[in-house]
């Protein structure tokens, strides 16, 4: 059985996962304290992973029927994502994994989400292109085999479901935004406002920063009383430039591999125009239940299983990174 | 017979012990060089590692697993109290919890009054004034104002250690304490007083294993959390 911690930013996450990708338990203790501050504040996160974090272990372990001696293997997201909440988890798995001297797996927090499509009773068999887009991360990844993935495209700033949560605060809504930004969108025009969907940006980068300043300067031009009247409307556009992005470099990305299948993640795919437009690809979609979707530790157990794991005293020196490298 | 594997990680220095009581004690550290970061995450378990086979025992002969909680570096103490805890969790020992500096004062050998300073950035240090390794003043953060106050008002002459009395010497020494060399160990946190201060009964918290209830004496709120309560 594999224990799994992830940590990186602040969803306090431990799972059990078995060999075979069946999830056990999966236990997600979201701090929701960030909502105040209207973005996650590294330090107040930091400081609730190390309240929560050994009593989510064992929650895990117990929703699982098993304890910490069925652990043949711990693994734990190293990075990327926020030093000091990273480090909070993952000496916690060093020091679990120490204690028993059990192997440890580091798995990139990336890879994970990737591998959250490896987990059952669904999995999705490589290659698939995956996009992953959620409020730290905005991704294209080509999946050929379990074990890794080659980074086809990511944002140059701002990630989706960023957009999703600065165009919300814009509007009024609060933090986190994009669900509330999604309900108003329902009763919108998605076409009555043209936002950009930074198509300048070449390949398969995105880049959504200047979509904020366009809904910043629509606010500006509309007036108080005329933006409120549209408010519906300007959600509805401003969610279809979100989705149009994202969807236009998956669908390039899927033409130029050539692969007929695609996988999204991250928090932006419980979008539901992100999923009903997806299948209008002409591709197959998968996509992970929404609790696999956003950050969890079961999809760090998936990718445990797929890469090469540590033996004691091997892993005792590793440390957390705060961004990745993926050769792109 | 006791066993207690200690570790602190409240300043740049990451220190670790083994004391067993009518034994010989093993204590190892990592003192960053200038303008290397602190090896807390990359050093704290390899040392813990050595420690032990340096005694020549596993963690399961463990009595008694003691960490310093602080206050000092924020990260550092949550990467001391979370490999503890995890520590204690996984081979079922209890953990208790030392304060940084009470154990630094009891490194000082001293037998007046000591205060025990570590720097806490921003200008201000955290720390308390003891006699006979009790808190009469703090512990919290003060400025270096605060710090000749009481080293004013303390009875007999006072000595003033750790990496906090190095930054405010002068303050300190215009006061009238007394501040050792540079160099000197005492102004070092020494685990091997975290061993003891726990075998003495001298933690703050004790909890089963696991350690829940071991959390760290941060002294100072997150600046978001200021900011907005402002
Ligand atoms: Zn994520």
């Amino acid at each position: 059985m594999i224990l799994a911690l992830e940590t990186s930013c602040d969803d306090t996450c431990a799972a059990v996962v078995d060999a075979t990708g069946a999830i056990l338990a999966n236990v997600i203790s979201s701090q929701g304290i960030h909502d105040r501050y209207g973005g996650v504040v590294p330090e107040i996160a930091s400081r609730h992973h190390l309240e929560l974090i050994n009593a989510v272990v064992d929650d895990a372990l117990r929703r699982a029927g098993s304890t910490l001696a069925d652990v043949r293997l711990v693994a734990v997201t190293r990075g990327p994502g926020l030093i000091g909440a990273l480090l909070v988890g993952l000496q916690t798995a060093k020091g679990l994994a120490a204690a028993r001297r059990l192997p440890l797996a580091p798995v990139d927090h990336l890879h994970g989400h990737v591998a959250a499509n490896f987990l059952a009773p669904a999995a999705v068999e490589p290659p698939f292109v995956c996009l992953i887009a959620s409020g730290g991360h905005t991704l294209l990844a080509l999946v050929r085999e379990p074990g890794g993935f080659e980074l086809l495209g990511q944002t140059l700033d701002d990630a989706a479901g960023e957009a999703f949560d600065k165009g919300a605060r814009l509007l009024g809504l609060p933090y986190p935004g994009g669900p509330a930004l999604e309900r108003l969108a329902r009763d919108g025009d998605p076409e009555a406002f043209d936002f950009p969907r930074a198509s300048r940006v070449s390949g398969l980068d995105f880049s959504f920063a200047g979509l904020k300043t366009a809904l910043l300067y629509k606010l500006d031009d509309l007036g108080e009383a005329e933006s409120r009247r549209l408010r519906t409307d300007l959600a509805a556009s401003y969610q279809r430039a979100i989705v149009d992005a994202l969807l236009a470099r998956a669908e390039r990305a899927l033409g130029q591999s050539g692969i007929d299948r695609l996988a999204l993640g991250g928090g932006v795919a419980a979008n539901g125009e992100l999923r009903a437009r997806a299948r209008g690809l002409g591709a197959v979609v998968a996509v992970p239940p929404a609790e696999l979707c956003t950050d969890n530790a079961a999809m760090i157990g998936s990718a445990a299983r797929f890469v090469s794991a540590q033996p004691y005293p091997d892993y005792l020196g590793l440390d957390a990174y705060a961004s990745g490298d993926y050769g792109s | 017979m006791t066993v207690v594997l200690g570790f602190d990680t409240a300043t740049a220095a990451t220190a670790v012990a083994v004391v067993r009581s009518g034994s010989q004690t093993i204590e190892l550290r990592h003192e960053p060089a200038a303008g290397e970061r602190p090896g807390h995450a990359t050093r704290l378990l390899g040392l813990v590692d050595e420690v032990l086979r340096a005694a020549a025992i596993e963690l399961e002969a463990v009595d008694q697993i003691a960490v310093g909680v602080g206050p000092g570096s924020f990260t550092g103490l949550r990467i001391g109290i979370a490999t503890a805890r995890a520590l204690a969790q996984g081979s079922g020992r209890p953990l208790s919890g030392v304060s940084s500096l009470l154990a630094l004062a009891a490194g000082a050998a001293h037998d007046g009054p000591v205060m025990a300073v570590i720097d806490a950035r921003r200008g201000e240090a955290f720390a308390a004034l003891y006699e006979r390794l009790t808190a009469r003043v703090g512990p919290r953060a003060m400025r270096p104002e605060e710090l000749a106050e009481h080293v004013s008002g303390a009875p007999g002459p006072l000595l003033a250690v750790g990496d906090g009395a190095l930054r405010f010497r002068a303050e300190l020494e215009a006061a009238g304490a007394r501040v050792p060399a540079e160099n000197d160990p005492s102004h070092g946190i020494s685990a091997r007083q975290i061993c003891r201060l726990a075998a003495e009964g001298r933690a703050a918290v004790t909890g089963p294993a696991g350690g829940g209830g071991v959390t760290p004496d941060y002294q100072r709120r997150p600046d978001a959390e200021i900011a907005r309560n402002r």
